[in-house]
């Protein structure tokens, strides 16, 4: 197979016009956080089981490997520590799956972020990202303005400049839009939910799990306490012991795939109606997604039950939103 | 239906039952010599934690980690180590939960309280009756011990048993509303009625699984009490049915609905109505039941030289802290295969060693769900019963199609040591057995590695339920052993399989199954399951709805589909029909048996 000749940006998006330099450029960086270098798996200090050869990973723009398969890894957006440290208590789970304030998304670790947009008490609104910090960095160092145009379309019209830079004129990730009033990209950094994060973390599970005589998945016996990390690290290295090479499908992102409201009531009990709105993204690969009820319907998201219970935090809708990121494999 | 595809599928499900032999089950109680602690040591090694890095936590992170390593601390408990059940709780646990009544007469009486203070007279009585864990464990030993004996499986010995369990209204009408409130798990406390929308059941009024149409359990016809007879012989669960039932009476209860079940018969023995061999795979609840050092609840056929022995009871069946199933006993840990979590604390002190009870009526259409199978497999260039068989993940015997993907084995599918011994996504390794007088070994082909769900389709049932060795969804595979249920279902209605050429009178009536399961919390067992998975076309992985349980119901939308792996591409059907349609059922707890009468009773 031909070597990749650009990548694409996050689900596609076009937020330049078509034919800008600014898709060469994120190309280029993209191309430099995969790396230059292929990492073989077989790089451990122990040979793998029984001899046989372990795949590893590569940048599809610089070392050709014939695809084989892509294998879309999928896990829950809603913290799963919090789920199963608080195991007797739910409701606590969730309160601490949004803590008001700065700090509000501190929990959020599994690359899925969201803000709960109330007046009072009653819940209007949730958005949902995954979009990369990394992503928003480059578009800021190509052309500032086009950055807060779309600050200003997605967060709030009144956003100045000032506002989401720092006193040097950099971009300010940490901006009171995209924390505390609003939100427009990842900002948890413990662990991080970074575009080099999930590189990373790919990489690292690459035929490269340090117990090198695991020959399935039940000796595996360690990993975060997330559904997103060993998720990934589980499935890139099974596929890593077949002999199989990995790096990232087309267009390499985060991105939620699917949600579900089955269950979800109106006032009246009967379904809710499709409240959902991606704004960034597409089906399937979503960036940035709304949950808000149109106003002709009369009622809020705070009117909807779950299975008989309202809601009143957004990590209870967040719980029923699936994330994923897409995988291929490759021949040696 | 054309008479033509009634002929089709008849001939198929023929095909299908002729394939079937009665099941040969192992014939002997396991007995273990020392660990081989050396290897288990060798096996525990840690590695290193896998995953991202960051900078140190802030404060209220900090907080929450220490929360997660006390939560999950490993008990250190290792396979002699594990819980003795005392004989206080082997008399308290209800034997339906561990080990399971397994009789091929079950009866299900589904009661409302009418007079509390006649009811409460009635649980007095019937308290008594109730069969324990003990009575069960007693009476399965010496059918083992007398099988062994006689070699042969015609063992003279019959039992017949009582279980009961309660709704969360019925908790408060006979002992408080605090104390209902108590319950810890709030999809008990909802009931099913409340959560059927959240499971995918139909919203629509006129739709014949919508709640409001159920015989029992619907929003006006929820039971207090659900009561479950088992028996060897059905003429003796009868006549303990019936002395339930005049006592009841007289007891303040109404009789809201009552369903018989039974193993269907014949070469249909273990099967349910599709003509598949039903509920092969079972966790097995970690624990002994005395202090000698091989007296498993459940028992070990893995040599303990293999490492598996920790992991394993037998082939496949995978090990659980009993705490997944009886409430107030250590969990299984959601961060470590072998390790024990601390126990539940989100009940009222009486209620330790329960067990949360679902049940559901569940109505079984075997044409609609052949015609699919028949049609569809034409469409896309598969023999049918391979195609039916790909829906469900095993053939009609029980054979995984994981381990043999071309044709039925039947021998296979009998083979309780074999047929559930295999894994999705590496290849499956034989394990090393003790020795089992008489049996051979598993000499059947293994199965291949299938990451990638060609052979067995992620929408497969059983992939769907039960992922094995796969990540999914919630990340690693301890997480998936917190997620198992302990099913006790049994089939209702005559089956239209293995009958020749059945008339229109027999199609017409109701056959399904009577679907009941045990766990420590409903929302992270049952609920999970089948929302999370089942009716999930991305979870645990992306490939579509359980074809077979799976039911879609999001704004209301019926549709189904799934990805079938053909070549040169795969294939998505859709699936406008529904063959499993809930019909009734209950949320409800299964107290320990002092507490009928001590508690609710008093």
């Amino acid at each position: 197979m031909p070597l990749l000749s650009r990548f694409e940006t996050p689900a596609a998006l076009r937020d330049f016009p078509v034919g800008s330099p600014f898709y060469d450029r994120w190309s280029e960086k993209i191309s430099e956080l995969l790396g230059a270098v292929e990492l073989p798996g077989a790089a451990g200090p122990e040979p793998a089981p029984g001899g046989t050869s372990v795949g590893g990973f590569f940048n599809p723009h610089l070392h050709d490997h014939n695809p084989v398969a892509e294998r879309v890894l999928v896990w829950m957006g809603f913290p799963r520590d919090l789920l199963i440290t608080h195991r007797d208590d739910r409701q606590r789970a969730f309160e601490l799956g949004e803590a008001r304030g700065v700090t509000e998304r501190n929990t959020q670790v599994e690359y899925f972020e969201w803000r709960t947009t109330r007046e009072g008490e009653r819940i209007k609104k949730v958005t949902f990202v995954t979009e990369t910090e990394r992503y928003w960095q480059e578009m800021f160092d190509f052309d500032p303005d086009r950055v807060l145009e779309l600050y200003q379309t997605l967060v709030d019209p009144t956003i100045t400049m000032e506002q989401i830079t720092n006193a040097d004129g950099s971009y300010n990730p940490l901006n009171d839009w995209n924390t505390s009033r609003g939100i427009v990209h990842y900002i948890v950094n413990s662990p991080q939910n970074t575009l080099e994060a999930a590189i990373g973390l790919v990489q690292g599970s690459v035929g490269r799990l340090p117990d090198r005589h695991v020959r399935d998945n039940y000796e595996i016996t360690s990993g975060a306490p997330t559904s997103a990390d060993p998720r990934v690290f589980i499935d890139v290295d099974d596929i890593a012991r077949k002999n199989l090479w990995v790096t990232f499908a087309e267009a390499i992102g985060l991105y939620m795939i699917a949600w579900d409201d089955t269950g979800w009531t109106k006032p009246d009990g009967s379904p809710v109606g499709n409240y959902w709105r991606i704004v960034r993204g597409q089906p399937g690969a979503a960036l940035r997604l709304e949950y808000e009820v149109p106003a002709a319907e009369g009622f809020d998201v705070s009117d909807i039950k779950i299975g008989g219970r309202p809601i009143r935090f957004g990590g209870h809708l967040a719980e029923h939103i699936t994330v994923s990121v897409v995988g291929r494999a490759a021949l040696p | 239906m054309a008479k033509e595809n009634l002929d089709k599928i008849l001939a198929e499900v023929s095909k299908a039952e002729g394939q079937i032999k009665p099941q040969e089950r192992g014939t002997v109680n396991a007995t273990f010599g020392e660990r081989a602690k050396a290897e288990k040591k060798q096996r525990r090694k840690v590695a290193p934690r896998v995953g991202r890095l960051g900078p140190r936590p802030k404060k209220d992170q900090e907080a929450a980690v220490k929360k997660v390593d006390k939560a999950l601390k490993p008990l250190l408990l290792s396979l002699e180590f594990e819980p003795v059940f005392a004989d206080n709780e082997r008399k308290n646990i209800q034997g339906n939960i561990i080990p399971g009544f397994n009789k091929d007469y079950q009866y299900f009486l589904f009661y409302r309280i009418k007079t509390v203070k006649k009811a409460k007279g009635w649980l007095r009585w019937i308290a008594p009756l109730i069969s324990s864990m003990e009575d069960v464990l007693a009476f399965n030993r010496l059918y083992r011990t007398l099988r062994y004996h006689l070699g042969s499986k015609d063992v003279p010995i019959k039992a017949t048993w009582v279980n009961i369990a309660f709704s969360n209204a019925a908790v408060a009408k006979l002992v408080s509303k605090e104390a209902a409130l108590s319950f810890g798990d709030q999809s008990y406390r909802q009931g099913l009625a409340a959560r059927s929308e959240y499971l995918g059941d139909p919203t629509n009024p006129r739709s014949t699984g919508n709640k409001n149409k159920w015989v029992v359990g619907g929003p006006n016809n929820e039971a207090d009490i659900l009561v479950i007879v088992a028996g060897d012989a059905e003429k003796a669960m009868l006549e303990m049915v019936h002395r339930i039932k005049t006592e009841a009476e007289r007891g303040g209860l109404e009789l809201l609905f009552e369903q018989a079940g039974e193993t269907l018969p014949g070469r249909l023995r273990g099967h349910e109505h599709f003509g598949f061999k039903d509920g092969v795979s079972q966790p097995g609840v970690r624990g002994r039941a005395s202090d000698a050092a091989d007296d498993f609840i459940t028992p070990r056929y893995i040599d303990p030289t293999d490492p598996r022995s920790d992991l394993f009871a037998k082939p496949g069946q995978l090990l659980v802290w009993p705490g997944q199933f009886i409430v107030g006993m250590q969990r299984q840990s959601p961060e470590d295969l072998f390790t024990a979590a601390p126990e539940a604390t989100n009940f009222p002190n009486w209620a330790r060693l329960g067990s949360y009870l679902v049940c559901r009526r569940l109505r079984q259409d075997v044409k609609a769900f052949w015609e699919f199978a028949i049609e569809t497999a034409a469409s896309i260039g598969l023999p049918a019963r391979k195609f039916a068989s790909m829906l469900v993940g095993r053939w009609p015997s029980g054979a995984p199609i994981s381990r043999t993907p071309g044709a039925d084995i039947p021998d296979l599918g009998a083979d309780d040591l074999a047929n559930n011994h295999f894994l999705f996504d590496d290849a499956t390794r034989p394990s090393n057995l003790i020795p089992v007088p008489g049996y051979p070994g598993d000499t059947h082909p293994q199965a291949a590695a299938d990451l990638l769900g060609a052979v067995c389709p992620h929408f497969a049932h059983v992939r769907k339920v039960n992922p094995r060795d796969s990540a999914t969804d919630l990340g690693k595979i301890a997480d998936s052993l917190t997620r198992m249920i302990m099913r006790r279902g049994i089939p209702f209605g005559p089956p239209v399989l293995g009958v020749g050429l059945p008339g229109p009178s027999l199609w017409k009536k109701q056959r399904g199954l009577m679907f009941l399961c045990y766990q420590g919390s409903i929302e992270d067992q049952f609920e999970f399951l089948t929302r999370r998975w089942s009716n999930s076309t991305v979870q645990p992985n992306v490939g579509g709805h359980d074809p077979v349980i799976g039911q879609e119901g999001s704004q209301g939308n019926r549709d189904r589909f799934i990805v079938v792996p053909t070549s040169p591409k795969p294939t998505t059907v859709k699936i406008e029909d529904e063959w499993v349609i809930p019909t009734g059922g209950g949320y409800f707890f299964a107290p320990p048996i002092e507490a009928i009468a001590g508690v609710l009773g008093a």
